[in-house]
């Protein structure tokens, strides 16, 4: 995989650079600030962009600006966002039109390698990654309480994993549960909150997060 | 307290050039000169127009309300014997006349008066912030009322009977002035009197710096006795119109501006609105910091340390104990520099010494300075948190200021309490020059002490030495 990254603090981009390299994948380009990130993806043209929101020279949505534009401009290329906190507003804007190729991230989830590369990578293959904290805040405003209030504890927590965008091996191997449980999971939450049964795990995620979406 | 957190800046000069000639000839040309300046010209035009409007006002409304009540009295009286005698109806009138001047003397004077506010800032540059403006009642009685209860139109028709006098001295000063009309007399005498030498004519009127005296003037030497009393009037003018209008202003800024207590209002509002701004500055320098500082050396640490594990044989992984090593060692490295980081930021926050007063944090703070520093503390009562906190921060800062640009060799800090008075002075031989006005840091401080009614005082001049005083309420 070819990623781009984008981030403002050294220490940060030295660390995201080695991560990704030490696992085979390559990195064309590094950059600080979001100028340098279009650059950077017009020329590459990677499989993915990993871009901090809060970069100069305001230090406040530039990095966010710059993924709306990847994810109009670029269609290709996947473009994780990743801060250190989760704004609602943001999420709401990332996933507009639609949630492929699009996530969305704290940075602590670094810390957990494998799982960074894997909602990556998903990203990187058109998937969505949100982060459980994004999710939860979903959850939270849904407009739905009386849907989400049927569900069981178990089924909110697949629920939960879907609509972070994992696939239901993700979702077996997070849960420590056999696909197909999760499968049978996956059926009766469509069934309970009346949603249309959708193919693919973009459609879903989509599906889930328009029923979420306060 | 006036003039809360105003730098103030004292810079000692050239020396004055001592005794001889030279300076008494170049007082004599500044004073040759003073008439034709932009200064006098505009004190003289300030004389000219502050003086008629008074006079006219001061002498025009009392004769509208008379006028008035003679009207009614005329009025009266043309009703013939039906109607009540004539001293009834004129002291109905003039008990109206009384009762009108009352009501309307506030608000005009405050309206003159801001006239005259205006026309001192235009003319000679003295700005004096106009008092609050009256709350206006909601009926007609309190709006009336209003007019009474306005102590700032009561002190604008102080200002207008104080300045009556001064009025005088400086329509004086105007008519001084006019004796540049006696240094014409030679140029049109000739034109005019070159009659057959059995003409009698009368003498031509000069003007005298006494008003009611003209001089005559009958034959051409004679004019030039015209032309010396106008010179001498138009010389000492601008002097008269100085000495009335240095009386004037004093008289503008003490009765034309916002009063004392609206002045205090005024800079309490504008104090408390510089510390919830500097508050709010803080607390998002603190985000800023946490967020570009510790945060991300955390977030790096622990991307290091999930590599680490990996290394390890975590989940299967080949073992690469090497690798391994080497990202716990970066791990480790940021774990430290994190800590660094969260101290300074927490000793920025609140240098933890100062808990056990004054003079602890700034020995402390004097060990930690690059240039060498005497300090002497005399501080037997011990000030507020508050006090103490924003007496910290500013030796702090004047230190780290004296560390980048005065290249001194020795710092003498002082703290020491007089009454209620806490006395900071931070003195360098360096090379002095600190301009607080350029955006130093200098201005900063001042507004951070002027939020608790203190004072910051530079004393810098170029070539040093620079002494910057500190004087803060015990108490806050």
């Amino acid at each position: 995989m070819r990623v781009v990254i984008a981030e403002d603090a050294a220490v940060m981009r030295e660390g995201l650079i080695r991560l990704l390299t030490d696992r085979g994948h390559q990195v064309p380009a590094a950059v600080a600030d979001a100028e340098a990130l279009l650059a950077a993806v017009a020329e590459h043209r990677p499989d993915a962009a990993v871009v901090d929101i809060r970069m100069p020279p305001t230090h406040t949505d530039e990095g966010l600006r710059a993924a709306l534009e990847l994810r109009r401009d670029h269609p290709g290329t996947g473009v994780l966002v990743f801060s250190q906190y989760i704004e609602t507003r943001y999420a709401a804007q990332l996933l507009e039109e639609n949630a492929g190729g699009v996530g969305y991230l704290l940075k602590d989830r670094v810390a957990d390698v494998a799982e960074f590369v894997d909602a990556l990578a998903r990203v990187a293959a058109g998937g969505t990654a949100l982060d459980p904290e994004v999710v939860g805040q979903l959850l939270r405003a849904s407009r739905h309480p009386d849907g989400l209030a049927a569900l069981t504890p178990r089924e909110r927590d697949v629920l939960t994993l879907m609509a972070e965008g994992r696939s239901n091996a993700g979702i077996a191997g997070a849960l420590v549960v056999t696909a197909g449980v999760v499968e049978k999971h996956v059926a009766s939450i469509f069934g309970k909150l009346e949603l249309p049964p959708s193919e693919g795990d973009n459609r879903r995620v989509l599906a889930v997060l328009r029923y979420l979406r306060p | 307290m006036g003039s809360t957190g105003r730098v103030t800046t004292v810079t000692t000069g050239s020396p004055l050039p001592s005794g001889g000639g030279a300076p008494f000839a170049a007082l004599v040309g500044a004073a040759l000169r003073e008439p034709f300046g932009r200064r006098a010209r505009h004190e003289l035009l300030f004389c000219l127009v502050g003086g008629v409007q008074l006079w006219l006002c001061l002498l025009g409304v009392p004769a509208v309300v008379f006028g008035l009540a003679w009207l009614s009295v005329m009025l009266g009286q043309a009703h013939g014997g039906s109607l009540p005698p004539v001293s009834i109806a004129a002291a109905a009138a003039g008990t109206i006349a009384v009762a009108l001047l009352l009501v309307l003397a506030a608000p005009c004077a405050r309206r003159l008066g801001a006239a005259h506010r205006r026309l001192a800032a235009r003319l000679l540059g003295d700005t004096v912030p106009a008092p609050p403006p009256v709350r206006p009642g909601r009926s007609l009685v309190g709006r009336l009322g209003a007019g009474l209860r306005d102590a700032a139109g009561w002190r604008a028709m102080a200002y207008l009977l104080l300045k009556l006098p001064v009025a005088v001295f400086e329509l004086y000063a105007v008519f001084l002035a006019a004796g540049v009309i006696n240094l014409t007399y030679p140029f049109w005498w000739g034109m005019f009197r070159n009659h057959p030498p059995e003409v009698q004519l009368r003498p031509v009127l000069a003007l005298t710096p006494f008003p009611g005296r003209v001089l005559h003037v009958g034959t051409f030497p004679g004019t030039f006795l015209a032309v010396a009393v106008g010179a001498a009037m138009v010389l000492v003018a601008p002097w008269v119109s100085r000495a009335a209008v240095s009386a004037d202003r004093w008289l503008i800024r003490g009765l034309l501006g916002p009063g004392r207590l609206a002045q205090r209002v005024r800079d309490l509002e504008a104090t408390r609105a510089r510390a919830v701004d500097d508050s709010a500055a803080l607390l998002r320098q603190v985000e800023r910091d946490l967020h570009d500082g510790a945060q991300v050396r955390l977030a790096a640490l622990a991307m290091n340390l999930g590599m680490a594990k990996e290394k390890l044989g975590d989940d299967g992984d080949p073992l690469d104990l090497r690798q391994a090593r080497h990202l716990v060692d970066a791990a480790h490295h940021g774990a430290k520099g994190a800590l660094i980081e969260l101290r300074d930021l927490a000793r920025g926050i609140h240098p933890p010494v100062l808990d056990n007063g004054l003079a602890d944090a700034l020995a402390t703070l004097a060990a930690g300075s690059a240039i060498p520093v005497e300090l002497t503390t005399d501080v037997p009562v011990r000030p507020t948190p508050a006090i103490e906190t924003i007496a910290y921060f500013c030796a702090a800062e004047l230190l780290a200021n004296a560390a980048k640009h005065s290249h001194a060799n020795k710092i003498t800090i002082g703290v020491a309490s007089r009454e209620a008075v806490l006395l900071l002075t931070v003195t360098d031989d360096g090379a002095g020059g600190a301009d607080p006005d350029r955006g130093s840091g200098l201005s900063g401080l001042a507004h951070r002490v002027s939020t608790v009614d203190g004072r910051l005082d530079v004393a810098s001049p170029p070539g040093g030495p620079t002494r910057i005083t500190v004087e803060l309420p015990l108490r806050a």
